[in-house]
């Protein structure tokens, strides 16, 4: 009975930091820029094809993932340059409802793309195999799963109290006029995080797609979950996201194995409803 | 009414008057009893032209963004084939029962969120939250809804009516769906004319100023959302009838919602005709494209990037300010005049 626990736990932890990591995605763009990018989930699903296609061409899996989430980042470099930045030159209100139509757009566009030029699905094997701890069967995925998330968030805390460009960032989300009278690039700064965010969710989906089959259609799942999560832990709040994340996988996780696995992500749904009714200016 | 002002009516209602009497005409023309495909296309034109008209109403009136338009229609029609079904009565008795229970529940979202004050972002988060929550809850809940098998469903047919017109059952059916789209195109001529149109431009243009004048908000935006929500769950077991089946992957975002927004932004935001318009124009390019397979999604996709960054005031009032700013209305009115 303790070691189903120890599992459900562990599993849960691990689906936890993925949703974290997927909704930082989401909570560094909106809190920067305002923009609600519903593309998130077009990246991880590139950055696992990516992997996936780059595996039989480079040696092991983690070159393969670095690869392929550089070029995840070259591409929202480029979309960065092209498209968001005619969003971006909008302002308040229209900024917002600009954003989400033409990120809903292009999201359909490569989601479609995806369909035609890679339909199959894509499941990563991570090769670590499976531990006993306490009569608790640990999978090999949820160990590395969760030794990958944090390191990235090592990282990702590391380059926003200790590097001057995540120190700025911090300063663009808390007063954008501020942070330009600070002599702060804001559009520069806009630009690296929506790069930066891009590569989170390539890191995200690849480590999703150990656990999980990853098809075209994910795209949009992995999306909606990014933005319940970070919603749910305040979308200006990056260590809210984080705790957010972290509680919502696990709860799913138990709500799933109690209750049946389509709950698990009503769950989800509801408590970022709820969040929102209770607390609708912190998106404002 | 003297005799100029008459002229004047006339010659403003002319336009409403032409479109509904090619509608009329649409069936005797097209519909071909031995290929139901054309009369199907049709019939889904006017229905997403419906779904248009409901959104016009609650985004384009009331700035309030709806984004569980699927979500709605099914609880519209799982409400009219389940109610139906246990009660054994025809689902044109129980059509009501579904349109009232979709129209109080947008109402309660309307009301919750206008209470609360969210933005137009938290509106169209909580009500997609809402769609994805229907979504699951219609595939899981197979004891009742009967999950991803569906329910068969074809009895939104009139069999007095066609044996007594001798029209078939496309014709009717679609004649049915111009009468619900004369209905909600008056009612929301009706709604923008009156004061009810008055108190909605007020609130879109600054909703603290409207509150101070006396406006309230809260009902007004209640009120458009009611309304919407209503006709979209009425619509909805229209919309399952085409395909035969009440099935949940029949009401999903991209089935639905992107659909009409694409639509209504195509047509035009706030346009009495824009809806029509875009339905017409983008079924048919769906209709093209369904031979193309996923080409149809990366083409949507496309076009509402394209459309929001270029077209956002739709297609409609563009040709029109097209039609005012050149000549075309001068050499109109001087040609009349050399008759």
């Amino acid at each position: 009975m303790v070691a189903e626990w120890i599992e459900l736990f562990v599993d849960g932890l691990a689906r936890g930091m993925i949703l974290s990591l997927f909704g930082l995605g989401i909570t560094l763009v909106f809190g920067l820029g305002e923009i609600l990018n519903l593309l998130l989930g077009v990246f991880a699903v590139v950055g696992v094809i990516g992997s996936s296609l780059l595996l039989g061409l480079v040696p092991g899996l983690a070159v393969a993932a670095l690869i392929a989430v550089s070029l995840v980042a070259l591409f929202a470099l480029a979309l960065d340059r092209t498209v968001i930045s005619v969003v971006y030159r909008a302002k308040g209100e229209d900024r917002v409802m600009l954003g989400i139509f033409v990120t809903l757009g292009l999201s359909l566009f490569f989601e479609g793309l995806l369909f035609i030029y890679a339909p199959g699905s894509v499941f990563l094997d991570s090769g670590v195999p499976s531990v006993t701890v306490a009569g608790a069967n640990l999978t090999g995925s949820s160990i590395l799963v969760i030794t990958a998330a944090a390191v990235l968030f090592g990282l990702i805390y590391y380059f926003f109290n200790n590097t001057f460009l995540g120190i700025g960032t911090r300063t663009v989300i808390q007063d954008e006029t501020g942070a330009v009278l600070c002599g702060i690039d804001t559009r520069r700064v806009q630009r690296i995080v929506f790069v930066l965010s891009a590569a989170i969710a390539g890191i995200a989906g690849v480590l999703y797609a150990l656990d999980a089959e990853v098809t075209p259609a994910s795209s949009f799942t992995l999306t909606t979950f990014a933005i319940m999560v970070s919603i749910v832990g305040g979308v200006n709040s990056i260590s809210g996201t984080v705790v957010a994340g972290i509680a919502l996988g696990i709860i799913m996780t138990v709500a799933g194995a109690l209750f049946g696995s389509y709950l698990a992500s009503v769950t989800l749904f509801a408590a970022a409803i709820a969040v929102l009714i209770y607390k609708p200016e912190q998106i404002s | 009414m003297n005799a100029t002002s008459l002229q004047s009516t006339v010659r403003e209602q002319l336009p409403t008057v032409l479109v509904f009497a090619a509608l009329v005409l649409i069936p005797p023309l097209f519909f071909d009893p031995s290929t139901t495909y054309l009369s199907r296309r049709f019939i889904t034109v006017m229905i997403f032209a419906i779904f248009a008209v409901a959104l016009n109403i609650i985004f384009g009136e009331t700035d309030q963004l709806i984004l569980f338009m699927g979500g709605i229609a099914a609880v519209g029609s799982y409400t009219t084939v389940l109610t139906a079904e246990y009660f054994s009565i025809s689902p044109w008795v129980t059509l009501l029962v579904g349109a009232l229970l979709s129209g109080i529940f947008g109402a309660l979202v309307c009301y919750v969120a206008a209470r609360r004050q969210f933005t137009v972002i938290v509106l169209a988060i909580v009500t997609f939250a809402f769609q994805m929550i229907i979504m699951d809850v219609l595939v899981g809940l197979r004891d009742i809804t009967r999950g991803s098998t569906g329910i068969p469903f074809r009895d939104l047919d009139l069999p007095a009516v066609e044996a007594a017109t001798g029209l078939g059952s496309f014709a009717v059916q679609f004649y049915v769906l111009v009468g619900i789209f004369a209905g909600v195109f008056l009612v929301y001529k009706w709604l923008t004319t009156s004061r009810y149109g008055l108190a909605f431009a007020t609130i879109r243009q600054d909703e603290f100023a409207a509150r101070s004048s006396g406006v309230n908000v809260v009902r007004m935006k209640v009120f458009a959302g009611f309304v919407a929500t209503f006709i979209i769950g009425l619509v909805g077991p229209f919309y399952a009838a085409t395909t035969g089946i009440v099935i949940p992957t029949l009401f999903t975002f991209t089935g639905v919602d992107v659909l009409v927004l694409i639509i209504l932004v195509f047509g035009g935001l706030r346009s009495t005709f824009g809806p029509l318009v875009g339905a017409a124009i983008i079924i048919y390019l769906d209709n093209l494209l369904s031979q193309a397979g996923q080409w149809r999604t990366v083409a949507f996709g496309f076009l509402l990037t394209g459309l929001f960054i270029y077209f956002q005031d739709g297609i409609l009032p563009v040709l029109q300010s097209l039609y005012e700013d050149t000549d075309v209305r001068d050499r109109l009115s001087a040609l009349r005049g050399g008759e």
